[in-house]
């Protein structure tokens, strides 16, 4: 008997003046001790599953069908506070945030003190049974890290914190909600690793939710794929990576970046995930309107679950089943990378002075770099690598200690009007966090055209440059009056690049702009990066912390470590032969790619 | 740790009250007034006139004036009140306490009563209660104070008979000063009856000060409640199993503590100005009337003192807040 098992649950909210189903009709089992994992893009319902389950649904939100039982019992027939029991004792959660899912003014100590009163800890006992806990999940001095908050600590030490007390009450299911996505790449392979080892020792189930198909595949048992609240996909991980039978969970695949293996283009869907008020009219296939081998009928009738294999089933509409178009993987376009470098860097290094007795601070040793018309070249480095720091100093929002930034042949590395003149020319970024970089009170024509305001363009110069700026990013004319708040993320980066295009720069330095986007979304905005270089032979620095992004973009890469370059070269070689250490241990830090996808591969 | 945090607090602190007295010194010595005129008998003549001008050391230049005067300060002497011939010192401290006595009143019951409006705003959140509670909290706020005073006298005072609006005790419950606080004192001398004489003069115009402050504290408090109930470690301590108010005293209320504290904190500076009014009102003898009766007989000496306590009193206040936010917030504790 499963431990944990939900049957064809529905949650229902009224949104805007009707009923949306936000989650419908999922089902799934979880056996004690298994792992199960729940895949799918921001807007899929994936968190909405773990806050049912431990009954902290928002206001407004009701679950309008179906059963959840765990160990036995339906949850949803209990009273709130019976429920509430279980959390924290049977049931644990693991969240995606662990700097944010700790009180700031109290200490890690007194937050383990609270739990362990709460699960019945005599008083003296406490601080034992805390650092035992610490010193399980791998903290290095655990008397110490109770003494300390959560600021003093790093988002690594915070989740291994967040485990130690999800663990502690030696819970039968422990639900993790993306829980390495806000950390570094080794760091994330560290957390997962611990993961699997506190939850194989403890025979503990868990419920794993994760944006990421590599890492799904990676630590899961079981799969379940979501789509805009539909459950459309689910079997064993290894079958589903390899032999994905719904269009859906095929398209993610083909839009994820590989590590390995040929380059070729990734498909991107088109569009992005409908909102909850887009599908709740659409009784049928809710993918419907972005599958490729959809037919008429599918957006009428609702999804058919069939089996495809052993423990293996998808939820499509009996029509989609009529075949799957075989797509040839096409061939990435060539790099026509030559000529004279736009940017070239020499001997680039800041220091932080130190004073009051503090020692300088070392956060870029001397880098050197070139970039050609048209290359793209990856930098790539954990958080305090010092990437954020080559950038700053690059569009100059930094004066060097030391080295010259010279673009299109002339030195800019002094701060003066005429250099930064020169620099907004030739050199343009693209910031991390469109939702923050572009001005709320700006519409899209006003965004896209800053570079003009300087200039005092005329509005209407300033709108048609605008009009050529969103086709040249793929985006509708029509889009240019309204403000960020109306666009999707996706869109919001579109205009994000788009603004830095204004002026032609030579060059565009794009930091870190995927992070945080889903996979089909991501994979869009990857392609528009290669297009934009094909069509108008800008060069770009891809600033990344994602490997398999690196790979896909750049011909050439640049690795830091601590302020350090530690490797540079062609990408294809680093890839292939990594020489550092450091790259090494970046490499076998992701989760590998699943087994190749055979193309049109008949189920 | 405490050392390290309070000692460049107490540096700038006293940069402050230098600023201030030399600030206050040359101001008051360009207005046009005749303190020595003012405190002559009718038939006094030029002699008399400019031997009190001597007495006073008011013929020197200003800078030697302020030297003089800081001297004097150093060694504790504020020096002598033109009109009244007393020493300003032991003046001042006489009336101190009763200021004190009113702006703690008025704190305590600002916060009481504001901490539990914010409460009660925040638990009655998305009703129709909030709203009723918007439009109470808008009109304490936008009433000045004075006239929440006349209010409480007519209602109170005149009309129910139920409070004193005069002084800070009856004659008959006059005790020995040995505090200068009427509630200590009435306590020490052991007088139950006297002391809540004392406490009923205190309750309208400490009211009167405190009313304004109540509204500011109820607001910020549900604001950052509000603000902190939607953060990750609270719903963290919900998926652990907490129930609302234990999430609620044990992670919320000391998170969202700190911007009221602020806000306390720059409100006491007001409120100390604010006894000025206050004080007149009620005849209440504290530092406020004696500023005023020294400012209407043109008193250097007693204002630039009681300008200084003043100043004293803000800083005092603010350093207490610094202090209690630093021990609230770890995030701004040296490491």
């Amino acid at each position: 008997m499963s431990l944990l098992s939900l049957r064809d649950v529905t949650v229902t909210a009224r949104l805007g003046g009707i009923d949306v189903e936000l989650l419908r009709r999922v089902s799934f089992e979880l056996a004690a001790g298994g792992v199960l994992g729940l895949v799918g893009e921001s807007g899929a319902g994936k968190s909405m599953v773990g806050r049912l389950i431990a009954g902290l649904l928002p206001d407004g939100f009701r679950v309008s069908a179906g059963r959840v039982m765990f160990d036995g019992a339906d949850l949803l027939g209990q009273p709130a506070a019976a429920v509430r029991r279980l959390l924290g004792r049977r049931i644990a959660f693991i969240p995606q945030e662990p700097s944010a899912a700790l009180d700031p003014v109290r200490t890690i100590g007194w937050q383990f003190g609270q739990h362990l009163a709460r699960l019945g800890v005599a008083r003296g006992m406490r601080p034992a049974r805390a650092a035992a806990a610490l010193a399980e999940v791998g903290l290095r001095d655990p008397a110490g890290v109770l003494g300390r908050y959560a600021h003093q600590l790093s988002g690594g030490e915070c989740q291994r914190v967040l485990i130690a007390l999800a663990f502690c009450s030696a819970p039968a299911l422990v639900v993790a909600d993306e829980p390495t996505t806000a950390l570094d790449v080794t760091t994330q392979a560290t957390i997962v690793a611990l993961l699997r080892r506190m939850q194989a020792a403890h025979g503990t189930a868990v419920l794993f939710i994760t944006h990421d198909l590599r890492l799904a595949h990676d630590v899961c048992d079981d799969v379940m794929v979501l789509y805009a609240g539909d459950p459309v996909e689910r079997g064993p991980a290894d079958r589903l990576f390899t032999a994905p039978a719904h269009p859906y969970t095929r398209a993610l695949l083909a839009a994820n970046p590989r590590l390995t293996g040929p380059r070729t283009m990734l498909r991107a869907l088109p569009d992005t995930m409908p909102g909850p008020l887009a599908f709740a009219a659409a009784p049928g296939c809710r993918f419907a309107s972005r599958c490729e081998i959809a037919d008429p009928a599918c957006a009428a009738s609702p999804p058919v679950w069939r089996l495809v294999a052993e423990g293996h089933d998808v939820g499509c509409a009996p029509a989609c089943q009529a075949g799957l178009r075989r797509v040839a993987a096409a061939a990435m376009p060539a790099p026509a990378n030559a000529g004279v470098p736009v940017l070239r860097v020499a001997g680039l290094g800041k220091v932080y002075p130190g004073g009051w007795g503090r020692p300088a601070t070392v956060a870029l040793e001397p880098v050197s770099l070139e970039v050609a018309p048209g290359e793209i070249v990856g930098i790539v480095g954990e958080s305090g690598s010092g990437k954020s720091t080559l950038a700053r100093l690059l569009v100059g929002l930094e004066t060097p200690s030391s080295g010259t930034v010279t673009l299109d042949g002339t030195d800019v590395t002094a701060a003066n009007r005429a250099n930064d003149a020169r620099r907004r020319a030739a050199l343009q970024m693209v910031f991390q966090n469109p939702q923050s970089a572009l001005n709320p009170r700006h519409t899209v024509n006003q965004l896209v055209t800053q570079a003009m305001e300087v200039a005092r363009a005329p509005m209407a110069a300033r709108h048609a440059r605008a009009a050529e700026l969103l086709r040249a990013i793929g985006l509708s004319p029509e889009l240019g009056g309204r403000y960020p708040f109306q666009l999707s993320g996706g869109q919001r980066q579109r205009v994000n690049i788009a603004r830095a295009l204004c002026a032609t720069p030579r060059i565009l330095l794009a930091d870190e702009i995927v992070s945080g986007l889903d996979v089909s979304v991501q994979a869009q905005l990857l392609n528009l990066l290669l297009r934009l270089r094909d069509e108008m032979g800008v060069a770009i620095l891809v600033i990344s912390h994602d490997l398999s992004v690196v790979r896909y973009l750049c011909d050439r890469v640049l690795v830091l470590h601590r302020g350090r370059m530690v490797e540079s070269g062609a990408a294809a070689e680093m890839f292939a032969r990594p020489r550092s250490d450091y790259t090494r241990a970046l490499l076998a830090a992701c989760p590998p790619d699943p087994l190749p996808v055979a193309e049109g591969m008949p189920t | 740790m405490i050392l390290r945090a309070i000692l460049p607090r107490l540096l700038a602190a006293l940069m402050m009250v230098v600023l201030v007295s030399v600030l206050v010194f040359v101001m008051l010595r360009q207005l046009p007034m005749d303190p020595v005129g003012m405190s002559l008998p009718p038939g006094a003549t030029e002699a008399d006139r400019l031997a009190l001008t001597r007495e006073f050391g008011l013929d020197r230049p200003v800078a030697e004036q302020y030297l003089r005067w800081g001297a004097g300060l150093l060694r504790g002497e504020f020096g002598v009140s033109v009109n009244l011939r007393r020493a300003v010192g032991p003046l001042i401290a006489s009336v101190v306490p009763a200021t004190a006595e009113l702006v703690a009143a008025g704190l305590l019951l600002g916060t009481v009563f504001g901490i539990g409006g914010g409460l009660v705003l925040f638990a009655v959140r998305r009703t129709p209660w909030e709203g009723v509670g918007d439009v109470l909290t808008s009109i304490l706020v936008s009433v000045p104070e004075f006239v929440w005073a006349i209010g409480g006298i007519l209602l109170f005072g005149v009309w129910a008979h139920a409070l004193p609006f005069i002084g800070r005790v009856d004659p008959q419950n006059v005790v020995a000063a040995r505090t200068g606080f009427m509630l200590l004192d009435t306590l020490l001398a052991g007088r139950p009856a006297a002391f809540a004489d004392a406490l009923a003069h205190l309750a309208l115009p400490a009211t009167a000060l405190g009313i304004t402050l109540a509204p500011l504290v109820t607001r910020i408090l549900r604001s950052s409640l509000l603000g902190v109930i939607v953060e990750d470690f609270v719903q963290m301590a919900r998926l652990r199993g907490l129930t609302e108010r234990q999430v609620l005293t044990r992670h919320a209320l000391r998170n969202a503590a700190l911007p009221t504290l602020s806000l306390i904190g720059v409100q006491a500076g007001f409120m100390f100005g604010g006894t000025l009014l206050v004080e007149v009102i009620f005849g209440w003898p504290g530092l406020g009337n004696l500023m005023v009766t020294a400012v209407r007989s043109g008193d250097i000496p007693v204002i630039q003192a009681a300008a200084l306590v003043y100043c004293l009193g803000v800083l005092l206040i603010n350093l207490v807040v610094d202090l209690a936010y630093l021990r609230l917030n770890p995030r701004l504790r040296l490491r």
